[in-house]
């Protein structure tokens, strides 16, 4: 009663979410790098690029769909599968988030830069850490890494709180003339929503590494303050 | 849900012959809930089956060691009447079995045979039998016709009314509706979910997904074993040891 073609298409499935997660972060790497670089070259290839993990979430839902309908998976292999439909959903929209840096980015690029917030560094760093963690810890299914990623979510929450009260601080300096305080706010504002897409990513990275930890272990984390 | 326990089994062997094909079997099964026994086929889950009302007796050179607890009391013990037990403990077999007989006297023998003569009584429990199987609507314009006229699914639910009418405690199934299409099927799997509220049930089945189904607590034998026994959901979802989630999923069998 082996069920080697039913493993073989699962096996298909995990390669396809490793892809739509290989370019989840490909994307959100680039977004950092076009926004601390101001390269707005690379901020217009992400929104170009988006298209292409829309595709693969869809292609995940058809195949996730498919073996659920057809092979009626138990335990890990239905863990997996309900897993990989959740993770998929989250790499979507952190996909989504940076595009939303990229379009920011594009528009702080046209204009010179603002005065610098040093939490804005540590809210990136920290951000792109955490999704690393998470794509890592799903490749191995490793429960343990992921357990340590939601310590780090309030961190990143702090950071952004570091954030807005910088900007603010910029957006309340006085500057000559009504057209730059207009344009500094302008181009403050645009960093906050930078920042809050950042935040947000933080936040699905967990999400990541809760379903990790349903993946592995069978046990629900979401909603559960502490792990 | 109750935790009263209906069958106690203890260090159970059983021996056809030389051969062991039940080795230190321990369970405990709760009353009023469905047990479903799956495994790969040879790994005992049928003859435990038939271990629980002694149909294995009628198998010669066989030889059964530990205990078997029925509300308490050994069905091994010397006094125990082997035909009572078999009241209380009914089975459905995989293939229907009908008499050659009418519709009515199919589930009426069992009351003959214990000696019931009043008609009133015999019309009575024979409707209310049909009934419970949810069969009645299906066959009450034909009772008086042969039970052989009757299609797969309805011929298994007259086998189960028959022995729904001698009042059982318990009913084993041993793999029901394996003969069945999924529609007479999924009545089968309906009408336990319905038997589970006034009988005991324990079901033999190869197919896991009817075990999730219908069952609420699931044994995973194997190799004359049993492996691991567990509440359904968290077998067919996070089962403890390793061997159950390679059968389960298919990685070995």
């Amino acid at each position: 009663m082996e069920r080697h073609n039913f493993h073989r298409e699962l096996e298909q499935l995990k390669l396809t979410i490793y892809k739509m997660a290989a370019l989840a972060r490909q994307s959100f790497d680039n977004a950092c790098k076009a926004y601390l670089h101001r390269d707005d070259d690379i901020a217009q290839a992400i929104i170009d690029g988006d298209r292409e993990i829309n595709r693969i979430e869809l292609e995940i839902d058809r195949q996730s769909l498919r073996l659920l309908a057809l092979e009626q998976p138990m335990a890990r292999d239905l863990r997996m599968i309900v897993g990989i439909m959740r993770i998929s959903n989250d790499l979507e929209r952190i996909a989504d988030q940076s595009v939303n840096i990229a379009e920011r980015t594009l528009f702080l690029c046209q204009h010179p830069p603002l005065e610098n917030v040093p939490a804005m560094e540590a809210l990136i760093d920290i951000s792109k850490k955490m999704f690393a963690m998470a794509v890592t810890s799903f490749r191995d299914l490793d429960a343990v890494a992921a357990k340590q990623i939601p310590a780090l979510d309030d961190q990143a929450d702090e950071y952004t709180m570091q954030v807005l009260k910088g900007l603010i601080e910029v957006m309340a300096a006085s500057s000559p003339g009504f057209e730059k305080r207009v344009l500094k706010m302008r181009r403050s504002i645009q960093t906050i929503i930078i920042s809050r897409c950042l935040e947000r990513i933080a936040d699905m990275s967990t999400n990541i590494a809760e379903h990790v930890v349903f993946i592995a272990e069978g046990v629900n984390l979401k909603h559960i303050q502490k792990l | 849900m109750t935790d009263t326990i209906k069958f106690a089994v203890k260090n159970l062997d059983f021996y056809y012959g030389d051969f062991k094909a039940l080795d230190r079997i321990g369970i405990e099964v709760s009353e009023k809930q469905a047990t479903a026994l799956i495994g790969p086929s040879g790994c005992g889950k049928s003859t435990f089956l038939r271990c629980l009302n002694r149909m294995n007796d009628l198998i010669p050179g066989t030889r059964v060691d530990g205990e078997i607890l029925l509300d308490g009391g050994n069905i091994h013990d010397p006094g125990v009447d082997v035909v009572h037990l078999r009241r209380k403990v009914g089975m459905v077999f995989q293939k229907p079995n009908p008499f050659p007989k009418t519709i009515f006297e199919n589930v009426a023998y069992g009351l003959r045979v214990n000696g019931v003569k009043n008609k009133a009584t015999l019309r009575q429990s024979v409707e209310k039998s049909l009934m419970d199987a949810a069969l009645f609507d299906e066959v009450k314009d034909r009772l008086h016709q042969s039970a052989l006229g009757l299609s797969g699914g309805q011929q298994q639910r007259l086998c189960i009314a028959r022995a729904l009418a001698v009042k059982p405690d318990v009913l084993l199934m041993d793999e029901p509706a394996s003969a069945l299409d999924p529609i007479a099927t999924q009545k089968i799997e309906d009408l336990i979910h319905q038997l589970k509220t006034y009988y005991t049930i324990i079901i033999v089945t190869h197919n896991m997904q009817q075990a999730a189904r219908v069952s609420d607590v699931t044994a995973f034998f194997y190799m004359g074993r049993l492996i691991e026994t567990g509440d359904t959901e968290t077998l067919f979802t996070r089962p403890k040891l390793k061997q159950t989630e390679d059968y389960i999923t298919g990685r070995f069998g």
